[in-house]
């Protein structure tokens, strides 16, 4: 039986965040914004998302007047995003 | 990008995208760090080696902390500037060089403690060992961002540090000629891999 997908890697923008975070050390706000080209609402939505699930760790600091916000995939992150391109791949029978 | 569901096939795909699109987007640094130190250590050492020269006094030798200035200014420069991705490559980096730094402020510290101890301090054995700490930093930079230029171009800037711990034993006082091997070291060390990374950096 072939084993359910990660509702909540299963969608593009979130796919794709963690993605670019899997790939990098760290990444903020305008990165990733560049990278998906999502809506800085959307992607504060889907930020916030992953945040609660504990799949990626949000950082707000201010550097000089203005505020960053810096993301970070977490050990729970890269093991869901793991075992969904494990269950990906028998779904394509890779 | 919207919030949409997605097939497999395309999910697979989304992955290898952003993953080799963040990659390409990803460069390998330029080398204006290294120009930065390079010049400093080149300029300084002209200088010290001129005022040890005509004066005949030491102590404009103790110039040389003005190394230090680079340091401050960058990591000030760089609270202000975070970058707006980092990747494992800048953290090894910056790790390297972290490690490298705080060599440098133990060596100082022990050389003042037991110079105190002692009743002297001779800060000429700090020049051989900056250039070591400097040439493994360097190296191993080159290393992990892959550049042959930088990774083996400062083990030949090290033979003057070689020279220098082969002879301080039976030198009274630093020759002023020292100064300059120093900067030639930095030279070869730090400009020329720095030039060649930035010519690199815009092709």
């Amino acid at each position: 039986m072939l084993r359910e997908l990660d509702p909540l890697l299963h969608s593009q923008l979130r796919l794709a965040i963690v993605s670019i975070l899997l790939s990098v050390e760290e990444a903020d706000f305008v990165y990733l914004k560049e990278q998906t080209g999502a809506t800085a609402g959307n992607l504060s939505v889907q930020l916030d998302k992953l945040a609660t699930a504990g799949y990626i760790e949000v950082t707000k600091e201010f550097v000089g007047k203005k505020t960053r916000t810096s993301c970070q995939i977490t050990e729970r992150g890269r093991e869901a995003f793991e075992q969904y391109v494990e269950a990906l791949k028998e779904y394509l029978k890779l | 990008m919207e919030e949409k569901k997605l097939n497999e096939k395309e999910s697979l795909e989304l992955i290898t995208q952003m993953i080799r699109q963040s990659r390409k987007n990803i460069g390998t640094g330029s080398g204006n760090r290294f120009l930065l130190y390079g010049y400093l250590a080149v300029v300084l050492a002209v200088v010290v080696f001129a005022l040890v020269r005509t004066t005949g006094s030491s102590m404009w030798a103790s110039a040389w902390f003005l190394m230090f200035a680079p340091f401050i200014y960058t990591t000030v420069y760089d609270r202000k500037h975070r970058p707006t991705v980092i990747t494992y490559t800048d953290r090894m980096i910056d790790e390297t060089w972290k490690v490298i730094g705080t060599l440098f402020v133990i060596t100082v510290l022990t050389m003042m403690i037991l110079g105190y101890a002692l009743g002297s301090v001779n800060f000429g054995l700090m020049m051989p060992l900056a250039l070591i700490y400097c040439g493994i930093g360097t190296s191993i930079t080159g290393l992990v961002i892959k550049d042959s230029v930088l990774a083996y171009l400062p083990l030949f800037g090290l033979v003057f540090a070689i020279y220098m711990l082969m002879t301080l034993p039976a030198l009274q006082h630093v020759p002023a000629t020292w100064h300059l091997y120093f900067g030639i070291s930095f030279l070869i060390m730090m400009v020329i891999p720095g030039h060649n990374l930035n010519a690199k950096y815009h092709k």
